[in-house]
């Protein structure tokens, strides 16, 4: 939750992002509370209105859902469901940019597997 | 929490015969904040003051939930301006300690929050000894801050409230401002020059630009629309084919452009072009700045 705001992506999506980092890492645990939205607004100098849409994003997504009055929490079985999206992302969001590099490089596939083959990677 | 709007209809103002700000509608909505910005000399003081009664437009006028605010306390006693101080008037109230400013201030406002204005003078450590002019231009802002969130109004306007502060105080306003703005709802219309690190604070960005109103927008929705496009000249061209461009740059063969898609235009996913996010203070650049 501490990591740093980027130019790069959408404010709202990079809170989401980070959300589901730290259920990833077990720094939020299923059936926990989430930050607020106030609270997430004053930690990254954002709108609350953002921090909401980022909030939003994960309730739409089956990863956190809202206890009226309460808050927000995090949904039994989330750390599983966002391993399985991220996985099917996976080739579109690293393997293909390694691809990329490799062509304009000249490594061929035989020599980028001998490098993930590599021990000391 | 009010809800309440606060709304600009044709604003005009000449200074003399020269036309500052050009038929200006604006409203600004309950419980938002927005950030208002513009080149030096874009009129942004000016149309601030007009809107909170203490300079008159030429034509047109302000209301607010539907009553002129001009000559009208009911309406007043619910804005707040908090003026950028001048360092250079040492005269008049500018002469007062800045805790005697600031019992003046509180006079103004029927909601003045003296525990909340007691403690900003602590976090910010400021010496209320000090005469207002003796100040320097950082502690000047604490003061307008200070008076700004103490007021409680429920539209609360601050022009250029960093200005001279460092970095550290500046993350401590922000953090003020979440706070109060979490708690009470109020809205705040906040100028500034310092773009990058408040544009995230901003719900939605009004830029004004020579006196005109160049857009109002959901800050997140307006840099959803923003890219910045480079590569190879003709490359850059043809994925801008029908698209308005905005900042071009050349260097060799190489190009850049910034564009705003209007609804219904798209980017082609397959051209060997980069495709960036633009920052606000970089699309700022690009509409207000100089095409080279």
């Amino acid at each position: 939750m501490n990591e740093y705001l980027t130019q790069e992506k959408s404010i709202y999506i990079q809170i989401s992002e980070m959300i589901e980092n730290d259920i990833l890492r077990d720094i939020l645990m299923e059936e926990e509370k989430v930050p607020s939205t106030n609270d997430l607004a004053r930690l990254y100098s954002i709108n609350p209105a953002t921090a909401a849409k980022g909030i939003n994003l994960l309730v739409d997504s089956g990863i956190l859902y809202k206890k009226r009055g309460i808050g927000m929490f995090v949904m039994t079985g989330a750390k599983e469901l966002i391993r399985k999206r991220r996985k099917e992302a996976f080739y579109e969001t690293y393997i293909k940019s390694l691809l990329t590099e490799a062509t304009s490089l000249g490594i061929s596939k035989e020599e980028l597997i001998a490098l993930i083959r590599r021990e000391d990677a | 929490m009010n809800s309440k709007t606060l709304a600009c209809n044709g604003i005009v103002k000449t200074y003399g015969k020269k036309e500052v700000l050009h038929n200006i509608d604006l409203s600004i909505e309950p419980s938002k904040i927005y950030g208002l910005i513009g080149r030096n000399g874009a009129g942004k003081t000016t149309l601030l003051s007009i809107m909170t009664a203490q300079n008159p437009a030429s034509h047109g006028t302000v209301t607010y939930d539907g009553m002129p605010v001009w000559e009208n306390q009911t309406a007043l006693d619910h804005i707040c301006f908090s003026r950028e101080l001048n360092p250079l008037i040492g005269w008049g109230s500018n002469n007062l300690k800045a805790k005697d400013y600031l019992k003046t201030a509180a006079i103004y406002y029927p909601n003045w929050d003296q525990t909340l204005a007691d403690r900003l003078i602590k976090d910010f450590e400021l010496d209320v000894k000090k005469r207002v002019c003796k100040m320097s231009k950082g502690m000047m802002s604490m003061v307008t801050i200070i008076i700004a969130l103490a007021s409680k109004a429920d539209i609360t306007i601050l022009d250029e409230p960093v200005a001279g502060l460092d970095v550290v105080t500046r993350d401590l306003f922000y953090k003020e401002l979440l706070d109060d703005y979490a708690q009470t709802g109020r809205t705040f219309v906040i100028s500034t020059h310092i773009i990058e690190e408040a544009a995230d604070l901003f719900e939605e960005t009004i830029i004004l630009k020579d006196g005109s109103l160049l857009l109002k927008e959901n800050t997140q929705e307006l840099l959803e629309r923003a890219f910045h496009i480079s590569g190879k000249a003709e490359d850059v061209d043809a994925v801008c084919a029908g698209l308005l461009t905005h900042h071009t740059e050349n260097i060799g063969r190489s190009k850049g452009v910034t564009v705003l898609l209007e609804p219904g235009q798209t980017l082609p996913g397959n051209a060997d072009v980069s495709i960036q996010p633009v920052s606000l203070q970089n699309l700022f650049v690009a509409l207000c700045g100089r095409e080279s």
